[in-house]
């Protein structure tokens, strides 16, 4: 048997989640791309009865590839919160377990070692860009929790710009569907 | 007049040849225009991970460890080195990203300039 002594490693590293483009303390930001396109697109919303069916489709087709974009964004940052979260349990489970319990270490995905738990009082945690800083068990349950709170408001930012996005783009259809009817108001007998 | 006609399909031939090169230069611009913008994206997806691990260093009180991963190899660091680091990271990443607002800047203004050209070209013909 080999006895490794195993001092608790932990990385719940962070996929690129996504946050909306107007917030300051913001984890790996995707598009800022999507702010600059929402700003180009409420202006022209004014007018939108002097432009022509094909304006009001392109326009419309914009809005709907934005509404997607936003919606991509939120399903990235559920599932970076889902990590987060499965994270915090593992650690919880690991700081209740005493010194040199016998455990399996994966070394690869189908190769586990057995091994014995070291000291769960100190865990490293991946921050980003390849650092590693090594916490103690609280502070690590800290740090997992501030993050987890982070992803969450960004994603509440984030709703609340999908739906007014998404409203913006069903009042585009609705016009767009009226002005169809006008252009061919002689379709019924 | 008669040479007047003959050189008038010559004329609207090197218009229509003047059009489809300012036409090739204009789309030109706009993929580079959408390169810029891909950078950027780029940029301020790893300006904002660095400032993240900046936070996370400054709330450390000096005795943890902090270490960096360095391909395979966990290497220790001084912690004022690895805060010093990432600062200088953040400036570099900041100042490609004025750098590219800038280039982006002149593309739009080159774009824009392109356009109306083409437009005057088309008209003529």
């Amino acid at each position: 048997m080999i006895a490794l002594a195993v001092s608790a490693l932990l990385s719940p590293s962070l996929p690129t989640s996504p946050p909306p483009p107007p917030l300051p303390p913001s984890p790996s930001p995707t598009s800022s791309g999507v702010g600059q396109q929402a700003a180009m697109a409420s202006p022209a919303r004014i007018d939108v009865d002097k432009l022509s069916v094909e304006q009001l489709k392109a326009l419309k087709e914009q809005t709907d590839l934005e509404v997607n974009l936003l919606q991509d964004s939120l399903s990235k940052i559920r599932t970076a919160a889902t990590r987060l979260e499965n994270a915090t349990a593992a650690l919880h489970e690991l700081s209740l377990r005493p010194q040199g319990k016998k455990l399996l270490v994966p070394l690869t995905a189908s190769l586990y070692v057995p091994g014995t738990l070291d000291d769960s009082e100190k865990v490293l945690v991946d921050v980003g860009t390849g650092y590693y800083i090594e916490k103690t068990m609280t502070q690590g349950k800290e740090y997992c929790e501030r993050k987890i709170n982070l992803l969450k408001s960004n994603f509440d930012e984030l709703l609340e710009m999908a739906t007014k996005k998404k409203s913006i783009a069903d009042e585009m259809g609705m016009f767009l569907q009226a002005k169809l009817r006008q252009a061919s108001p002689s379709s019924s007998s | 007049m008669a040479s007047s006609l003959a050189t008038a399909p010559a004329a609207v031939r090197e218009m229509q040849s003047d059009l489809e090169s300012q036409a090739n230069a204009l789309s030109k611009i706009q993929k580079d225009i959408s390169k810029n913008h891909e950078v950027r994206k780029q940029f301020t997806i790893q300006v904002g991970e660095n400032e993240l691990v900046l936070k996370e260093l400054e709330l450390l009180n000096e005795g943890a460890n902090v270490y960096k991963l360095i391909g395979p190899v966990l290497v220790k660091q001084d912690n004022a080195e690895a805060k010093a680091n990432i600062k200088k990271r953040i400036e570099y990443i900041t100042a490609e990203l004025e750098r590219m607002d800038r280039a982006l800047k002149d593309l739009e203004e080159k774009q824009n300039s392109k356009k109306e050209s083409l437009f005057g070209v088309r008209e003529r013909l």
